[in-house]
Protein backbone atom coordinates (compact mmCIF):
# COMPACT_ATOMS: atom_id res chain seq x y z
CA UNK A 1 0.00 0.00 0.00
CA UNK A 2 1.64 3.48 -0.89
CA UNK A 3 1.68 6.05 2.16
CA UNK A 4 2.09 9.26 2.64
CA UNK A 5 5.73 9.97 2.10
CA UNK A 6 8.64 10.07 4.59
CA UNK A 7 11.73 11.96 4.15
CA UNK A 8 14.50 13.26 5.99
CA UNK A 9 13.88 16.82 7.35
CA UNK A 10 15.36 20.18 5.61
CA UNK A 11 16.04 23.21 7.38
CA UNK A 12 13.03 24.81 5.66
CA UNK A 13 10.96 22.28 7.63
CA UNK A 14 12.02 24.03 11.08
CA UNK A 15 8.78 26.36 11.69
CA UNK A 16 6.65 23.27 11.11
CA UNK A 17 8.47 20.52 13.42
CA UNK A 18 8.18 23.63 16.08
CA UNK A 19 4.32 23.38 15.60
CA UNK A 20 4.62 20.10 15.67
CA UNK A 21 6.87 20.10 19.13
CA UNK A 22 4.48 22.17 20.46
CA UNK A 23 1.60 20.50 19.89
CA UNK A 24 2.96 17.34 21.03
CA UNK A 25 4.19 18.80 24.33
CA UNK A 26 0.40 20.22 24.69
CA UNK A 27 -0.94 16.61 24.68
CA UNK A 28 2.02 15.23 27.15
CA UNK A 29 1.35 18.39 29.56
CA UNK A 30 -2.55 17.37 29.62
CA UNK A 31 -1.96 13.88 30.05
CA UNK A 32 0.29 14.36 32.51
CA UNK A 33 1.12 17.54 34.42
CA UNK A 34 4.31 16.20 35.37
CA UNK A 35 5.88 17.25 31.64
CA UNK A 36 5.44 21.23 32.20
CA UNK A 37 6.76 22.81 29.86
CA UNK A 38 10.43 25.09 30.74
CA UNK A 39 9.66 28.83 29.20
CA UNK A 40 12.75 28.65 27.23
CA UNK A 41 11.94 25.43 25.62
CA UNK A 42 10.78 26.21 22.42
CA UNK A 43 14.15 28.73 21.96
CA UNK A 44 15.93 25.45 23.02
CA UNK A 45 14.49 23.65 20.79
CA UNK A 46 14.54 25.69 17.60
CA UNK A 47 18.07 25.73 17.84
CA UNK A 48 18.17 22.41 18.60
CA UNK A 49 16.29 20.99 14.99
CA UNK A 50 19.20 23.33 13.72
CA UNK A 51 21.90 21.42 14.96
CA UNK A 52 20.31 17.95 14.38
CA UNK A 53 19.53 18.39 10.78
CA UNK A 54 23.59 18.80 10.22
CA UNK A 55 24.93 16.27 13.20
CA UNK A 56 26.35 12.95 12.45
CA UNK A 57 24.19 10.22 14.13
CA UNK A 58 21.13 12.71 14.66
CA UNK A 59 18.23 11.72 12.21
CA UNK A 60 15.25 13.72 11.47
CA UNK A 61 12.10 12.44 9.29
CA UNK A 62 8.71 13.77 8.42
CA UNK A 63 5.39 12.78 7.17
CA UNK A 64 4.73 15.05 3.99
CA UNK A 65 1.43 15.62 2.93
CA UNK A 66 0.58 17.02 -0.76
CA UNK A 67 0.83 20.63 -0.62
CA UNK A 68 4.18 20.16 1.38
CA UNK A 69 2.10 19.93 4.84
CA UNK A 70 4.18 18.38 7.69
CA UNK A 71 2.06 16.04 9.34
CA UNK A 72 4.22 14.02 11.84
CA UNK A 73 8.06 14.16 12.62
CA UNK A 74 10.26 11.74 14.56
CA UNK A 75 13.44 12.21 15.88
CA UNK A 76 16.39 9.74 16.98
CA UNK A 77 20.23 9.50 17.71
CA UNK A 78 23.06 7.28 17.71
CA UNK A 79 24.78 6.92 21.46
CA UNK A 80 27.58 5.12 22.69
CA UNK A 81 26.34 2.81 25.52
CA UNK A 82 27.05 2.93 29.05
CA UNK A 83 30.29 0.67 28.74
CA UNK A 84 29.08 -2.23 31.40
CA UNK A 85 26.25 -3.38 29.69
CA UNK A 86 25.27 -4.28 26.45
CA UNK A 87 25.03 -2.79 23.71
CA UNK A 88 28.16 -0.81 23.28
CA UNK A 89 26.34 1.43 20.52
CA UNK A 90 22.34 2.19 20.61
CA UNK A 91 19.93 4.11 18.99
CA UNK A 92 17.45 6.36 20.92
CA UNK A 93 14.41 7.69 19.89
CA UNK A 94 13.65 10.94 21.10
CA UNK A 95 10.04 11.90 19.56
CA UNK A 96 7.37 10.75 17.60
CA UNK A 97 4.10 12.96 16.68
CA UNK A 98 1.49 12.75 14.35
CA UNK A 99 -0.84 15.51 14.13
CA UNK A 100 -4.38 14.49 15.86
CA UNK A 101 -6.39 14.81 12.80
CA UNK A 102 -3.91 12.33 10.89
CA UNK A 103 -3.38 9.78 13.37
CA UNK A 104 -4.50 5.94 12.79
CA UNK A 105 -3.29 5.99 9.03
CA UNK A 106 -0.04 4.04 9.83
CA UNK A 107 1.77 7.25 9.09
CA UNK A 108 3.76 6.72 13.00
CA UNK A 109 4.27 2.95 11.76
CA UNK A 110 6.12 4.56 8.73
CA UNK A 111 8.02 7.33 10.47
CA UNK A 112 9.22 5.06 12.96
CA UNK A 113 10.31 1.97 10.13
CA UNK A 114 12.06 4.77 8.44
CA UNK A 115 13.98 6.05 11.60
CA UNK A 116 14.98 2.09 12.62
CA UNK A 117 16.28 1.69 8.64
CA UNK A 118 18.84 4.85 9.18
CA UNK A 119 19.95 4.00 12.81
CA UNK A 120 20.28 0.41 11.39
CA UNK A 121 22.53 1.79 8.09
CA UNK A 122 24.46 3.73 11.17
CA UNK A 123 25.27 0.39 12.41
CA UNK A 124 22.83 0.12 15.86
CA UNK A 125 21.14 -2.82 16.58
CA UNK A 126 19.48 -1.66 19.50
CA UNK A 127 17.04 1.06 19.98
CA UNK A 128 15.67 2.59 23.20
CA UNK A 129 12.96 5.00 23.71
CA UNK A 130 11.26 6.41 26.78
CA UNK A 131 7.35 6.66 27.15
CA UNK A 132 5.35 8.27 29.31
CA UNK A 133 3.12 5.79 31.84
CA UNK A 134 0.07 8.14 31.65
CA UNK A 135 0.16 8.20 27.47
CA UNK A 136 -1.73 4.49 26.44
CA UNK A 137 -1.58 5.32 22.84
CA UNK A 138 2.23 5.56 22.33
CA UNK A 139 2.53 2.60 24.67
CA UNK A 140 -0.30 1.10 22.31
CA UNK A 141 1.52 2.03 19.38
CA UNK A 142 4.94 1.18 20.40
CA UNK A 143 3.31 -2.35 21.49
CA UNK A 144 1.99 -2.52 18.12
CA UNK A 145 5.00 -1.76 16.26
CA UNK A 146 7.26 -4.82 17.99
CA UNK A 147 8.79 -2.56 20.97
CA UNK A 148 8.94 -4.17 24.00
CA UNK A 149 8.93 -2.72 27.83
CA UNK A 150 12.62 -3.32 29.15
CA UNK A 151 12.22 -0.49 33.04
CA UNK A 152 10.01 1.62 34.67
CA UNK A 153 11.46 4.67 35.37
CA UNK A 154 9.50 5.92 39.36
CA UNK A 155 9.50 9.14 40.16
CA UNK A 156 8.54 11.18 43.84
CA UNK A 157 8.53 14.80 44.66
CA UNK A 158 11.43 15.98 47.08
CA UNK A 159 10.87 15.50 50.60
CA UNK A 160 9.28 18.66 51.86
CA UNK A 161 11.93 20.57 54.15
CA UNK A 162 11.86 19.68 57.63
CA UNK A 163 9.51 22.75 59.01
CA UNK A 164 11.50 25.45 61.22
CA UNK A 165 10.08 25.89 64.73
CA UNK B 1 17.35 -1.99 45.19
CA UNK B 2 17.57 -3.96 48.69
CA UNK B 3 15.36 -2.88 51.37
CA UNK B 4 15.02 -3.08 55.15
CA UNK B 5 12.70 -1.98 58.01
CA UNK B 6 14.00 -0.60 61.51
CA UNK B 7 17.16 -1.79 63.91
CA UNK B 8 20.06 0.51 64.76
CA UNK B 9 21.08 2.72 62.30
CA UNK B 10 23.45 1.80 59.77
CA UNK B 11 26.86 3.68 59.36
CA UNK B 12 27.01 5.39 56.26
CA UNK B 13 30.06 7.18 54.77
CA UNK B 14 31.24 8.67 51.75
CA UNK B 15 33.29 6.42 49.22
CA UNK B 16 36.89 6.71 49.88
CA UNK B 17 39.70 5.36 47.81
CA UNK B 18 40.67 3.25 49.94
CA UNK B 19 37.45 1.51 48.62
CA UNK B 20 37.91 1.18 45.23
CA UNK B 21 38.80 -2.22 45.25
CA UNK B 22 35.90 -3.30 47.55
CA UNK B 23 33.74 -1.05 45.76
CA UNK B 24 34.53 -2.48 42.16
CA UNK B 25 33.79 -5.91 43.68
CA UNK B 26 30.32 -5.05 44.70
CA UNK B 27 29.60 -3.34 41.82
CA UNK B 28 30.44 -6.37 39.89
CA UNK B 29 27.98 -8.08 41.71
CA UNK B 30 25.29 -5.33 41.55
CA UNK B 31 25.68 -5.28 38.16
CA UNK B 32 25.63 -9.16 37.75
CA UNK B 33 22.19 -9.75 40.09
CA UNK B 34 20.55 -7.15 37.35
CA UNK B 35 21.54 -8.78 34.43
CA UNK B 36 20.40 -12.21 35.53
CA UNK B 37 17.21 -10.44 36.48
CA UNK B 38 17.50 -8.72 33.08
CA UNK B 39 18.91 -10.52 30.65
CA UNK B 40 19.17 -7.73 27.84
CA UNK B 41 21.23 -5.84 30.78
CA UNK B 42 24.23 -8.32 30.62
CA UNK B 43 27.69 -7.16 30.80
CA UNK B 44 30.04 -6.29 28.23
CA UNK B 45 33.62 -8.17 28.76
CA UNK B 46 35.19 -5.07 29.73
CA UNK B 47 32.87 -4.10 32.53
CA UNK B 48 35.22 -4.48 35.42
CA UNK B 49 37.97 -2.70 33.56
CA UNK B 50 35.63 0.23 32.91
CA UNK B 51 34.22 0.00 36.32
CA UNK B 52 38.22 0.31 37.97
CA UNK B 53 38.74 3.06 35.48
CA UNK B 54 35.30 4.89 36.33
CA UNK B 55 34.88 4.92 40.37
CA UNK B 56 37.62 7.16 40.97
CA UNK B 57 36.28 9.37 38.44
CA UNK B 58 32.88 9.47 39.88
CA UNK B 59 34.59 10.29 43.53
CA UNK B 60 35.69 13.38 42.45
CA UNK B 61 32.35 14.66 41.14
CA UNK B 62 29.97 17.38 42.28
CA UNK B 63 26.75 15.92 40.54
CA UNK B 64 27.34 12.44 41.94
CA UNK B 65 26.94 10.93 45.58
CA UNK B 66 28.72 7.61 46.27
CA UNK B 67 28.59 6.17 49.71
CA UNK B 68 29.07 3.00 51.45
CA UNK B 69 27.42 1.13 54.36
CA UNK B 70 30.15 -0.80 57.07
CA UNK B 71 29.10 -3.31 59.30
CA UNK B 72 30.98 -5.01 62.27
CA UNK B 73 31.84 -8.63 61.94
CA UNK B 74 31.10 -9.14 65.68
CA UNK B 75 34.16 -8.43 67.29
CA UNK B 76 33.19 -4.51 68.06
CA UNK B 77 36.08 -3.45 66.65
CA UNK B 78 36.79 -4.38 62.76
CA UNK B 79 34.08 -3.01 60.21
CA UNK B 80 33.44 -3.90 56.56
CA UNK B 81 32.01 -2.38 53.66
CA UNK B 82 28.85 -4.48 52.82
CA UNK B 83 26.73 -1.72 51.27
CA UNK B 84 27.28 1.00 48.64
CA UNK B 85 24.69 3.51 46.63
CA UNK B 86 25.04 5.76 43.83
CA UNK B 87 23.62 8.77 43.20
CA UNK B 88 23.48 11.93 40.38
CA UNK B 89 22.22 15.02 39.70
CA UNK B 90 21.35 14.99 36.37
CA UNK B 91 20.47 18.80 34.81
CA UNK B 92 18.71 18.20 31.96
CA UNK B 93 18.27 21.24 28.76
CA UNK B 94 15.55 23.01 29.09
CA UNK B 95 12.90 21.65 28.31
CA UNK B 96 10.22 20.87 31.16
CA UNK B 97 10.44 22.75 33.64
CA UNK B 98 12.07 20.41 36.64
CA UNK B 99 15.71 20.34 34.60
CA UNK B 100 17.48 19.19 38.43
CA UNK B 101 16.49 15.03 38.86
CA UNK B 102 17.88 13.13 41.41
CA UNK B 103 18.41 10.00 39.76
CA UNK B 104 18.94 6.68 42.63
CA UNK B 105 21.30 4.86 40.28
CA UNK B 106 22.63 1.70 41.97
CA UNK B 107 22.05 0.38 45.69
CA UNK B 108 23.23 -3.00 46.44
CA UNK B 109 24.04 -4.76 49.96
CA UNK B 110 26.10 -8.23 49.83
CA UNK B 111 23.14 -10.59 50.55
CA UNK B 112 24.24 -11.68 54.26
CA UNK B 113 23.41 -8.05 55.33
CA UNK B 114 20.29 -7.65 54.04
CA UNK B 115 17.28 -7.28 56.17
CA UNK B 116 19.65 -5.34 58.58
CA UNK B 117 18.08 -1.51 56.90
CA UNK B 118 21.48 -0.80 55.04
CA UNK B 119 19.41 0.28 51.79
CA UNK B 120 16.81 2.30 53.42
CA UNK B 121 19.98 4.33 54.98
CA UNK B 122 21.53 4.50 51.69
CA UNK B 123 18.69 5.56 50.11
CA UNK B 124 17.87 7.96 52.96
CA UNK B 125 21.57 9.60 52.35
CA UNK B 126 21.22 9.68 48.85
CA UNK B 127 18.06 11.64 48.77
CA UNK B 128 19.31 14.35 51.16
CA UNK B 129 22.80 14.26 49.52
CA UNK B 130 20.45 14.75 45.90
CA UNK B 131 18.03 17.07 47.81
CA UNK B 132 21.07 19.37 48.95
CA UNK B 133 22.59 19.76 45.48
CA UNK B 134 19.29 21.01 43.98
CA UNK B 135 17.00 18.22 43.22
CA UNK B 136 13.66 18.86 42.05
CA UNK B 137 12.37 15.42 41.44
CA UNK B 138 13.84 11.71 42.20
CA UNK B 139 14.34 9.45 39.85
CA UNK B 140 14.94 5.25 39.74
CA UNK B 141 14.72 2.86 37.17
CA UNK B 142 13.54 -0.78 37.99
CA UNK B 143 13.90 -3.64 35.33
CA UNK B 144 10.09 -4.69 34.34
CA UNK B 145 10.53 -7.89 35.89
CA UNK B 146 11.44 -7.05 39.18
CA UNK B 147 8.54 -6.41 40.97
CA UNK B 148 10.20 -6.12 44.44
CA UNK B 149 12.23 -3.43 43.88
CA UNK B 150 9.71 -1.82 42.31
CA UNK B 151 6.96 -2.49 45.58
CA UNK B 152 9.81 -0.64 47.51
CA UNK B 153 10.25 2.24 45.77
CA UNK B 154 6.54 2.75 45.42
CA UNK B 155 6.22 1.83 49.21
CA UNK B 156 8.76 5.07 49.30
CA UNK B 157 6.58 7.02 47.33
CA UNK B 158 7.41 6.50 44.24
CA UNK B 159 5.01 6.46 41.25
CA UNK B 160 5.68 5.30 37.84
CA UNK B 161 6.25 7.84 35.56
CA UNK B 162 7.86 6.37 32.04
CA UNK B 163 8.48 3.17 30.92
CA UNK B 164 11.96 2.61 28.85
CA UNK B 165 11.37 0.24 25.50
CA UNK B 166 13.16 -1.55 23.41
CA UNK B 167 13.51 -2.92 20.03
CA UNK B 168 15.86 -5.15 18.84
CA UNK B 169 17.06 -4.51 14.60
CA UNK B 170 18.20 -6.72 11.91
CA UNK B 171 17.58 -10.12 13.09
CA UNK B 172 14.58 -12.08 11.41
C1 LIG C 1 1.44 7.47 19.22
C2 LIG C 1 1.27 8.11 17.83
C3 LIG C 1 2.65 8.56 17.36
C4 LIG C 1 0.70 7.06 16.87
O1 LIG C 1 0.58 7.65 15.57
P1 LIG C 1 -0.37 7.04 14.42
O2 LIG C 1 0.09 7.58 13.11
O3 LIG C 1 -1.79 7.22 14.77
O4 LIG C 1 -0.01 5.48 14.52
P2 LIG C 1 -0.26 4.37 13.37
O5 LIG C 1 -1.46 4.74 12.58
O6 LIG C 1 1.01 4.17 12.62
O7 LIG C 1 -0.56 3.11 14.30
C5 LIG C 1 -0.01 1.82 14.09
C6 LIG C 1 -0.68 0.86 15.06
O8 LIG C 1 -0.36 1.26 16.41
C7 LIG C 1 -1.49 1.02 17.27
N1 LIG C 1 -2.00 2.30 17.78
C8 LIG C 1 -1.65 3.54 17.38
N2 LIG C 1 -2.27 4.48 18.13
C9 LIG C 1 -3.04 3.83 19.00
C10 LIG C 1 -3.93 4.24 20.02
N3 LIG C 1 -4.15 5.53 20.31
N4 LIG C 1 -4.57 3.28 20.74
C11 LIG C 1 -4.37 1.98 20.49
N5 LIG C 1 -3.52 1.51 19.52
C12 LIG C 1 -2.88 2.42 18.80
C13 LIG C 1 -2.54 0.36 16.39
O9 LIG C 1 -2.33 -1.05 16.47
C14 LIG C 1 -2.19 0.87 15.02
O10 LIG C 1 -2.65 0.03 13.97
P3 LIG C 1 -4.22 0.12 13.50
O11 LIG C 1 -4.55 1.57 13.34
O12 LIG C 1 -4.20 -0.63 12.21
O13 LIG C 1 -5.00 -0.52 14.59
C15 LIG C 1 0.26 9.29 17.86
O14 LIG C 1 -0.90 8.88 18.55
C16 LIG C 1 0.81 10.54 18.52
O15 LIG C 1 1.45 11.35 17.87
N6 LIG C 1 0.58 10.69 19.86
C17 LIG C 1 1.06 11.84 20.61
C18 LIG C 1 2.59 11.85 20.70
C19 LIG C 1 3.15 10.59 21.31
O16 LIG C 1 2.61 10.07 22.26
N7 LIG C 1 4.27 10.13 20.75
C20 LIG C 1 4.95 8.96 21.24
C21 LIG C 1 5.89 9.36 22.31
S1 LIG C 1 6.75 7.96 23.01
Amino acid sequence: MEGIPIRSARRGDIPSLLLLWDAMMREFVDADPRFEVHPDARAHMAASFAVWLQEPGRTVVVAEEAGRMIVGFATGVVLPGNGWQVPERLGRISDVYVAAPRRRKGIARRLAGRLLDLLYEEGVETVRLAAAVENPGARAFWNAVGWSELEVVLERPVPDPTPKV
Amino acid sequence: MDDATCGPAPAIRAARRSDLQTLTDLRMRYLGEAAHDEPRLRLTADARARTEHALPVWMGQEDRVLVVAEAGDGDGETTHVVAYGMGYLRTAPPVLVRRHVGELLEVFVVPEFRGQGHAAAIVRVLTDALVGRGAEVLRAAVPMGHAAAQARLKKAGYVPVQVELERTLGRG
